[in-house]
């Protein structure tokens, strides 16, 4: 099959598909529906299922109840709906069911606005639920790269028994890209007969399983904990994926930003380069696990002066880089917030202003 | 060639079809031959991406666009301005009507179904094959008679769009040119036209085309990407 115009949100819901994922629960939010309106067409084809809930924390249960059973699960929503779920995440992390959420954010906090940002970097690397939980969140800066996100998601989910996350602003859901899909995935979790509460009659195993996030012993609950954390840990070193630009000049400044304010600096770096000003970018494309020591080693070359984080939000995503330098450079940053995508010619102006002040 | 499109002129399609595309190039293409032209942004479904991005750069060129009140511009709300009505009360040389997406996207002209009511106009369904759901003759007449349903409208014409945005080749236009022609001959709908971005047109060999060409000279660009500098009108 050749390549395809898509919208990012409809490219999700096909790779959502052809990753085996069959049961799609959903509550309509701008800028995602689309998601849901194409998967509401595309699931009776290809028997699977999409159900929408009543709310969006009916959602997140809708995926717990499924995942514990074993199926493959996958939401997508936008910033106020993922608020919403957020008491489901946390519960669906401390069960560890696999499942993966789709966030394309608009502007916060409250309603916002429905233009793209990137105000739930927080949200998603922190927590945003409550408890000791941590999600691997995973940024697309292009459509292309939501799809083979969303479906590299799938066994990643399934690998730590953890929920995934893909961050995606506005644009990567509104904007249409040329996509060619990876070959299809098996539509079966393969590790579920360890966890999943299938029946026994469907299971290999001899063993029950139990999926349950309510640990009442303290001992219990602190050993459930160190288990959890074990695997996040597994994950900073297993899992951390980024994208080096322009990384081997002697550049003055280091930029770090990710998803698709990432490609407004990549045009503003290849400007700047016409004029000999060298900059260097590292995007993440996991947010947690943040590439810590890419950034700290890209920061420590001798030419570079200066750390700008370069992001649609106001500054959450300074605290993982300044973490990274670690003092070895000053760290700036840049942003704006109210649904403008930075121009190219903005980003340059700031650059340049901040080498000169560095 | 010449585009022969005139009056009341309405812009359907697939969601994602590329009618906002056209419906700007067309209405720059009328202008520069001298046709007074007036363009409504009827899309109440699709958030970004929309007429009104453009609204400065038309109005700089004399064209006249009717796009929702300023404050409201970035509402997740379905506005239809009444100024939209007056317009097709007294069309000018060229009233395009650029319509929403699929069948939700022309419900709004069953709003207009007074002001249209005894006019006479030409409903036209922008096609791309690359896109879902139309990449076969039946998804599209699938998609046609959904719109005429939606709408109580009949659709009279088809224009061919086939693109791939910055990855599309000669091939695809040469394919979408065939694809368009075999769907105008299954649906007996007159092909109005084909469009061609401004940048591939010197590789395209247009006598192939038994249609008028539209070149496209993209607006509708993400931020890190220029729009194709449009020069005003003489």
């Amino acid at each position: 099959m050749g390549k395809v115009l898509m919208k990012g949100n409809e490219a999700i819901g096909e790779a959502a598909i052809r990753a085996g994922c069959l049961n799609y629960f959903a509550y309509p939010i701008t800028p995602q529906s689309e998601v849901a309106e194409y998967l509401s067409r595309r699931m009776p084809e290809v028997g699977g299922m999409f159900l929408q809930g009543e709310s969006e924390v009916a959602v997140s249960y809708m995926l717990f109840g499924a995942s514990a059973c074993g199926e493959r699960v996958f939401t997508t929503s936008s910033s106020p709906g993922v608020s919403l779920m957020s008491e489901g995440l946390s519960y669906i992390s401390g069960a560890q069911c696999p499942a993966v959420f789709v966030n394309i954010m608009r502007g916060g906090p409250g309603l916002g606005g429905i233009l793209p940002s990137q105000g739930d970097y927080f949200q998603a690397t922190k927590g945003g639920g409550h408890g000791d939980y941590r999600l691997l969140v995973m940024a697309p800066a292009s459509v292309q790269e939501a799809v083979e996100m969303v479906m590299t998601a799938f066994p990643l989910a399934e690998k730590y028994r953890n929920p995934v996350m893909i961050l995606g602003d506005g644009l990567i859901g509104q904007m249409m890209e040329p996509v060619e899909f990876p070959d299809d995935l098996a539509s079966e979790p393969v590790n579920k007969d360890d966890w999943a509460t299938s029946g026994m009659d469907t299971r290999k195993s001899e063993n029950r399983n139990l999926v349950k996030s309510l640990y009442l012993s303290s001992e219990e609950l602190n050993k459930h904990n160190l288990h959890l954390k074990a695997k996040y840990d597994r994950m900073r070193r297993e899992e951390i994926r980024y994208e080096k630009y322009n990384i081997d000049c002697d550049y003055k400044a280091l930029i770090v930003s990710y998803g698709t304010m990432s490609r407004v600096c990549k045009t503003a770096i290849d400007n700047l380069k016409k004029e000999d000003f060298k900059v260097g970018m590292i995007r993440p494309q996991t947010l947690f696990p943040f590439p810590e020591k890419a950034v700290n080693e890209a920061a420590s070359k001798n030419s570079c002066k200066i750390v700008i984080s370069i992001e649609m939000s106001m500054g959450q995503m300074v605290e993982d880089v300044e973490r990274a330098v670690i003092g070895k450079r000053p760290v700036r940053w840049y942003g704006k917030c109210g649904g403008d995508v930075p121009t190219p010619e903005e980003v340059i102006d700031v650059i340049k202003s901040m080498v000169k002040e560095a | 060639m010449e585009i022969d499109l005139d009056g009341i002129v309405i812009i359907a399609g697939n969601y994602g079809s590329g009618k906002t595309e056209v419906s700007i190039n067309l209405a720059v293409n009328k202008k520069r031959s001298g046709i007074d032209v007036c363009i409504a942004d009827l899309d109440l479904v699709n958030p970004y991406f929309r007429t009104r991005e453009v609204k400065g750069l038309l109005s700089e060129l004399g064209i006249d666009v009717i796009v929702p009140p300023e404050k409201y511009l970035q509402a997740d709300l379905p506005i239809l301005s009444p100024v939209i009505s007056g317009m097709i009360r007294q069309p000018c040389g060229l009233t395009l009507l650029d319509a929403g997406g699929d069948d939700v996207g022309v419900n709004v002209l069953a709003a207009l179904a007074d002001s249209l009511g005894g006019k006479k106009y030409n409903m036209i369904q922008v096609v791309n094959p690359f896109r879902p759901f139309t990449d076969t003759v039946k998804g599209c007449l699938k998609m046609r008679s959904e719109i005429e349903k939606a709408s109580k409208m009949t659709i009279n014409g088809i224009i061919g769009n086939a693109n791939l945005i910055d990855e599309t080749s000669v091939e695809d236009i040469y394919n979408g040119y065939d694809f368009v022609k075999q769907l105008s001959k299954e649906s007996r709908l007159p092909l109005r036209f084909v469009t061609v971005a401004a940048a591939l047109m010197p590789d395209i060999d247009t006598t192939r085309f038994h249609c008028p060409v539209l070149q496209i000279e993209r607006q509708l660009v993400p931020p890190w990407k220029r729009a194709v500098s449009i020069k005003p009108v003489i």
